[in-house]
């Protein structure tokens, strides 16, 4: 087995506010491998995106004060600015969920689109334009070369993820992070911006981290999945298998509360009770238990690991740690 | 498109303008009846050489009438006759116009050139010491009277300094009545003024630069940009300045008519020979024609610059510009 | 439609599981009247314009007992005294003394003030209310008025209104306002338009409220704190503009004491009794910066997205 190309060890990453300090990542570790597409699944507030920021080290204002963020044998996380600059948007791309607000709006998106290249590998302008024309047409934009020279309020909302990819990519990266890319997308675009990424993941080989919320998302496009809730992973392993029997209440639930097409008429819907917790007074033991249907005396008093469970899952209950399975209405 | 913007603006000014005569001259009707006030009282003139003075100068026709003779005239660029002297009050204007305009724009670009260098260090040392000894200045700043400001600095850099024989400032005047006339003499005159002018304008302006630049850079496209492995350098001053400076240009544009008001009392108090001198010098005289025609002049001015900076703005922003 | 007997029948899920934070709830307003209560230097400044304004109410007062001088009284071999005894500041040029002349002053600028923010935040309030509710032409054509009294420079226009119409305080109050309503006019038809977009006037239209009501008991209380900030920091260059105007001789005339004609003749006498310029000025600076604090303290505390600490 190749070596993992990023790996996450412990990471804590903190922000600090009046009230107390928000523990945003609380101890996640992940894996990815070369070519890899790996999803990680979360509500708003689970803390998906400040993982992904802090390998990026752009968690600011939060701080990052444990854990180790291990690429190409060097710890990212104590890295200089100078390094960090030199493997974010050349390693390590990032595109980001609002095309709109993410662009710069006084720039011509061509010149925006070249700007990684001409940085990091030294283009003069026009070589580098050519290759940011030539990647914008490789992401679906036609006439690319036209198209460059419009601002970024002058495409439409799909357009614009797809030269935000093309961003990502004209210094072909081994990492790419999508950070909820369809989120703010109409459903019909949504599905080209997916068939697009997982295009780019077959053709590039370059392997990709999918941050949402969208469990459907996940499903049509990673490989292996990562559940997170309060700032800590709860489960993780190969889609298919997370899909079928779920290791966790929480993704179990999540599962769940689904509406389905073949459901019976009068079949009430299953959301999940209660709310996400506050990350500054995380509930004692496992986050989860207050919402749990499974919970059992010591999910209350000591905080779940995360173990294997069953072959080819990683999930952090006490409960399907000893063997329960996740069965209910 | 840039065509499209500009004509619209256009059209809008033309109007504004329009509505600014219609101001003044319904104010200055009120006046119509006291034209002229003291001839009744010279023993020379006779009550038929009054009249005939007064239907000489249209003020016996009815208000929308004198309105129009008014515009049409001033259209042709015959902005009246000083009540005082006859002589004609568009010379008065063109001769103090270049003067005023040497003050104002000099007031500006001083304003300019120190706001942003300043704001944007406020915001980017935002809640240090430095910041907040700009914060102080700068609401200090906007506390001062321009008059007072200008009375203290000729009492210390003129007054003070002569009389202690060092090397001092004057303290009125474009140039030194005797033996001056060159870019350095007509600088040292110029120093005080357009200080005075500025003071007002740099707490504003470097406040909003502040502002403004901590909005932009807590923009996602600035997330986007170090996402791109820049550096902070040009993250702040390329992709961040350049959105910052446009509501500047906005705010400046908005600001000439209150740039133009205190060039009125900076130009008193430092016997500055411009417009806003003019138009008082006279209205204590009670020349009513020379206060509204100069009134009227330094609003177009005023609209015009307005119109420059909304260009200027559509230039700045494309989002404007390809709307 | 269900009619409300029926409502207990129905079957309605179980309440959510308490989970949120357990700060108490407050009002807007409270909340705000807290901020500003917390911000030291905004009550501060608050006070003492309150302090400033009290003195100048009671100027006849302070004049028997304290300084013992009529404003406008003259002791013609004593002026130009420096500060000292009996003359707390010193005298001008006609021997009046300095102190009382600058509390009396105070009762000037400070009232020509606070009527011009009042005239100019009530024409300005109704203009702009009109103007945001309404839409259309009504809105245009105001708009286009108040384009055209912001586009005249102020001076100019108070100079031509001057020489027009002697000025008493009161109508040198109108006169500033009669500028000033445009700002807050652009500014509440803002606040209006933003607020009008809100779903909460969408739903009280469609209860069926008329127009009036919904001005006055919805949109206008949502303007309130936009109102609010402008006054407070509007007051702070009123004064400056009508110490201007009166330094200049168009405003209130000698010799009624005001801040701004106390400076009139100033530079002709400034080198040998300097302190007759430096306590006007220095009033007014001070004066204007608390109001400006409080203002901005009023504007932390009434929008603290604004903020940017």
């Amino acid at each position: 087995m190749a070596q993992p190309l990023l790996e996450v060890h412990d990471l804590h990453t903190v922000f600090a506010t009046k009230n107390g300090d928000v523990k945003a990542v609380d101890g996640v570790s992940l894996e990815l491998n070369p070519g890899e597409t790996l999803g990680i699944v979360g509500e708003s507030g689970s803390g998906k995106s400040v993982t992904a920021l802090s390998v990026m080290r752009l968690q600011r204002p939060g701080k990052i004060v444990g854990g180790s963020v291990i690429y190409k044998g060097r710890d990212l996380t104590k890295a200089t600015e100078g390094e960090m600059r030199e493997i974010r948007g050349q390693d390590i791309a990032m595109i980001f969920q609002d095309p709109m607000t993410s662009l710069n709006p006084v720039f011509r998106t061509g010149w925006q689109v070249a700007e990684p290249v001409r940085l990091h590998h030294g283009l003069d302008r026009a070589k580098a334009m050519a290759v940011a024309v030539s990647m914008l047409g490789r992401v679906g934009i036609p006439t690319p070369e036209t198209r460059a020279r419009d601002y970024p309020h002058q495409f439409s909302g799909g357009m614009r993820q797809r030269a935000m990819i093309a961003m990502g990519l004209t210094t072909t990266p081994k990492v790419l992070i999508a950070d909820e890319p369809t989120t703010a997308l109409d459903v019909t675009i949504q599905a080209q911006i997916l068939d697009l990424l997982r295009h780019v993941n077959r053709d590039f080989g370059t392997a990709t981290i999918l941050i949402t919320h969208n469990l459907g998302v996940v499903a049509g496009m990673c490989e292996r999945v990562m559940v997170m809730y309060a700032g800590r992973v709860v489960e993780s392993g190969p889609t298919v298998d997370v899909f079928a029997h779920p290791k966790h209440p929480y993704t179990w639930s999540l599962l769940r509360s689904i509406p389905r097409l073949d459901a019976e008429r009068h079949e009430p819907l299953k959301p999940i009770d209660g709310l996400p917790p506050d990350l500054i007074d995380l509930p004692s033991g496992c986050a989860f238990h207050p919402r749990c249907q499974f919970k059992v005396e010591r999910c209350s008093r000591d905080t779940p690991v995360l173990n294997r469970v069953g072959e080819t899952q990683l999930a952090a209950c006490w409960v399907t740690q000893s063997g329960a399975e996740l069965k209910g209405a | 498109m840039l065509i499209k913007f500009v004509a619209r603006r256009l059209l809008a000014s033309v109007i504004v303008v329009l509505g600014v005569t219609a101001v003044t001259l319904t104010l200055m009707d009120r006046t119509r009846g006291a034209y002229v006030p003291g001839l009744d009282l010279n023993p020379a003139l006779r009550p038929e050489d009054i009249a005939r003075l007064r239907a000489d100068l249209g003020l016996d026709q009815p208000f929308y009438q004198w309105y129009l003779t008014w515009l049409w005239n001033v259209l042709h660029g015959d902005f009246g006759r000083s009540m005082i002297d006859g002589s004609s009050v568009l010379t008065h204007i063109l001769e103090r116009l270049p003067n005023t305009l040497e003050l104002t724009l000099t007031a500006v670009v001083i304003g300019i050139l120190l706001s942003v260098p300043l704001g944007v260090i406020g915001a980017l040392r935002r809640g240090s010491k430095t910041d907040h000894a700009l914060t102080v200045f700068s609401v200090a700043g906007f506390a001062v009277p321009q008059f007072w400001l200008g009375l203290m600095l000729i009492l210390v850099f003129s007054v003070t300094f002569e009389h202690y024989g060092w090397p001092w400032l004057p303290s009125g005047g474009v140039t030194s009545p005797f033996g001056g006339g060159d870019i350095g003499d007509r600088l040292l005159h110029l120093i005080m003024p357009a200080t005075v002018l500025s003071f007002f304008y740099l707490s504003l302006w470097s406040r909003f630069t502040r502002s403004s630049m901590l909005e932009v850079l807590s923009q996602d496209y600035i997330r986007t940009a170090r996402a791109k492995g820049m550096s902070e350098r040009r993250v702040v001053y390329l992709h961040g300045l350049r959105n910052a400076l446009i509501p500047l240009v906005t705010l400046v544009g908005l600001e000439l008519p209150g740039l133009v008001s205190g060039g009125l009392i900076v130009e008193v108090v430092f016997s500055w020979p411009g417009l806003g001198r003019l138009a008082f010098e006279r209205a204590l005289q009670y020349d009513y024609t020379t206060v509204m025609g100069v009134v009227f002049f330094v609003t177009l001015l005023v609209v015009a610059g307005n119109l420059l900076a909304d260009v200027l703005y559509a230039v700045l922003d494309p989002r404007i510009r390809y709307a | 439609m269900i009619d409300p007997g029926q409502a207990s029948a129905l079957e309605l899920p179980a309440p959510a599981i308490e989970g949120g934070s357990r700060r108490p709830a407050q009002s807007y307003w409270n909340e705000s009247w807290e901020r500003l209560r917390a911000n030291r230097i905004g009550v501060f400044c608050g006070a003492l314009i309150l302090v400033l304004a009290l003195i100048a109410i009671a100027a006849p007062v302070f004049s028997q007992f304290v300084t013992h001088f009529d404003p406008a009284r003259q002791h013609l071999s004593d002026n130009f005294r420096s500060p000292g005894h009996p003359y707390l500041l010193g005298t001008d040029e006609l021997g009046r003394d300095t102190l009382t002349r600058l509390i009396y002053g105070g009762r000037v600028t400070l009232g020509v003030a606070f009527l011009t923010v009042a005239l100019s935040l009530t024409l300005g309030t109704t203009v702009g209310l009109v103007a945001g509710y309404y839409g259309g032409w009504p809105d245009d054509i105001l708009m286009r008025v108040v384009d055209v009294f912001l586009a005249i420079p102020a001076i100019f226009l108070f100079i031509l209104m001057s020489i027009l119409f002697r000025p008493n305080a009161i109508t040198l109050a109108a006169i500033i306002a009669s500028v000033g309503w445009g700002g807050v006019a652009r500014l509440v038809r803002g606040e209006v338009l933003s607020v009008k977009q809100r779903d909460f006037i969408l739903a009280t239209r469609s209860i069926g409220a008329r127009d009036l009501r919904l001005i006055f008991r919805h949109l206008l209380p949502n303007v309130l704190p936009v109102l609010i900030v402008a006054a407070s920091l509007g007051v702070g260059q009123i004064i400056l503009i009508e110490a201007a105007l009166d330094f200049l001789g168009l405003g209130i005339q000698p010799p009624t004491a005001s801040w701004g004609n106390m400076l009139t003749n100033a530079e002709s006498y400034f080198f040998h009794s300097g302190w007759l310029v430096v306590f006007p000025g220095v009033t007014i600076f001070v004066t204007v910066l608390a109001s400006n604090l409080f203002g901005n303290a009023v504007r932390d505390a009434f929008d603290p997205r604004l903020k940017t600490h």
